[in-house]
């Protein structure tokens, strides 16, 4: 049932089913295809604020279908740095493409190390996902 | 605990993606809450209701015994007439709403929400008392379909035997659909014109008859939507939900309900002297539609504020599919109901900015619902 899910080489995962990806001195954050699927039909998306410092499991803003709202937690601790607007007018770019246009905000990390400690990896990710009922 | 099942949970289970409501095992949505959202407001959509309440109420007093019970005025109702009505505690709050049809001179047929079956039938039951009439409870030996939107009349028609375009609004009348025995009633909790469809003689155990009419209904065009939607469309319409803006806590002159409350038929009914004195002494909080004038999305149990004062809660909120906005109905001081009068909704740490405006419906009569401009 995990195999239902792409999950992404390279990435780090939460619990929440966010996402962390490292590039370049800063992170990019977003929900996985778990949490997409899961929501179905995203029609809105509270995005962080540009500037706010954040800690790794705070909530940061929310993505929300029809029925159903979901808070993202901060996969990562830091300062927010850019937000994607494209989400604004196009939420349902986190459904088709929730590793790619989907991201959601990108971050400057001050605890990079530590907390990738406490995040899973694709394949510990996968694992976790098959302990879920759904 | 085993969930239980409708009629037509074969299909649910093949094709919808299925929750848990109220202990039933239902479909959320078959493709998506939106595209079902939008097959009932511009085409045909259809629903499994079967988990409502469904009871044959017979005998010489029937009329009386329910016009003791509910709020509305059976009286004046001639065969094949239904109407709206709430049944209300000593107290005036809502026990239930629900629909009651008269199908002969000692006979209605009543349906009642889903997560209510077990409440209703005993408070009914308890209040036969005095009364000769008997109560059967059918909800499961008989289906239930909604068929809603535009072109619920076409699609109906296809496979009825009479020209259901000639049911007026909030009547019922036999018929057969795909051959098979069915009461179908010009109702719906959409805001759209359809039908709800009861097929007749066709028990849990044994539900292929319901299966048939479901599966006629889709080749016929129309399209499967589940509980998303029907939650979806019944906002749009500013239709009351048990549970969320009407419970026993909440009388129906504060849920903008006093219209089927009729103080002046003949005879008592339960919940009358109460009623009488919230009327004469007025109601501390009212229920009003509102419209976000700011991106975001009130949900059941945010505030609403005046500027930065808390004043009321929101009791049913959502996306609206139609209007593309966030809509909400909640509860407010009647010093806050008037129509246009700004107010916030406390969306996680944000006060966004919305509007008080008519619910019943939020959208456009003249675009949607049953009656739109043809």
């Amino acid at each position: 049932m995990a195999d239902e899910y792409k999950i992404e080489a390279g990435l780090y995962y939460t619990n929440e089913h966010e996402w962390a990806k490292p590039a370049d001195g800063a992170v990019l954050v977003g929900i996985d295809d778990y949490a997409q699927s899961q929501l179905h039909e995203i029609v809105y998306v509270e995005l962080p604020q540009v500037g706010a410092e954040v800690n790794q499991g705070e909530a940061i803003g929310a993505v929300e279908s029809v029925k159903a709202v979901s808070d993202t937690y901060s996969p990562v601790s830091g300062k927010v740095v850019e937000v994607n607007e494209g989400l604004v007018d196009s939420p349902e770019k986190i459904n088709s493409d929730p590793y790619g246009e989907g991201w959601i905000a990108k971050i400057e990390p001050s605890n990079l190390e530590a907390n990738i400690a406490k995040l899973m990896d694709a394949e510990k990710y996968k694992q976790y996902l098959t302990t879920l009922k759904h | 605990m085993e969930l239980k099942k409708t009629h037509i949970y074969a299909y649910h289970a093949e094709h919808g993606n299925m929750v848990d409501f109220g202990g039933y095992a239902m479909p959320v949505w078959y493709e998506g809450i939106i595209p079902e959202h939008n097959a009932v407001r511009n085409s045909c959509g259809m629903f499994d209701t079967s988990h409502m309440g469904r009871v044959w109420a017979e005998g010489p007093d029937v009329a009386k015994f329910l016009d003791y019970v509910v709020t509305n005025d059976l009286s004046g109702l001639n065969e094949g007439n239904g109407v709206y009505s709430v049944m209300c505690l000593p107290t005036g709050g809502i026990v239930d709403d629900l629909i009651l049809y008269k199908m002969g001179p000692e006979r209605f047929f009543v349906v009642y929400n889903a997560g209510n079956r077990e409440k209703d039938f005993a408070w009914l039951k308890k209040n036969t008392k005095g009364f000769k009439v008997k109560l059967t409870d059918v909800s499961n030996k008989v289906a239930m379909i909604a068929v809603q939107g535009p072109k619920a009349v076409e699609v109906l028609g296809k496979l009825s035997d009479i020209n259901v375009s000639e049911v007026p609004r909030f009547n019922i009348a036999s018929l057969k659909v795909s051959g098979i025995d069915c009461l179908a009633a010009r109702t719906g909790y959409t805001g759209e014109d359809g039908f709800e469809v009861f097929v007749l003689d066709c028990t849990l155990e044994q539900p292929e008859k319901a299966l048939k009419v479901w599966n006629d209904l889709v080749a016929a065009g129309a399209k499967p939507c589940g509980l998303g939607a029907r939650d979806s469309t019944r906002l749009e319409a500013g239709l009351w939900l048990y549970g969320n803006d009407i419970d026993e806590s909440i009388n129906p002159v504060e849920a903008g309900l006093r219209w089927v409350v009729k103080m002046k038929k003949p005879g008592y009914f339960i919940g009358k002297r109460a009623l009488q004195k919230i009327i004469e002494e007025g109601v501390k909080k009212t229920l009003v539609g509102v419209m976000m004038e700011e991106r975001g999305i009130p949900r059941h149990g945010y505030e609403i504020l005046d500027g930065e004062n808390p004043i009321g809660l929101v009791t049913s909120g959502g996306m609206s599919p139609t209007l593309d906005v966030g809509i909400a109905m909640g509860y407010v001081p009647p010093e806050y109901k008037e129509l246009g009068r700004e107010v916030n909704i406390r969306i996680r740490k944000s006060l966004v900015r919305g509007k008080v405006v008519k619910h019943r419906p939020f959208y456009d009569e003249t675009k949607y619902g049953w009656k739109r401009d043809k």
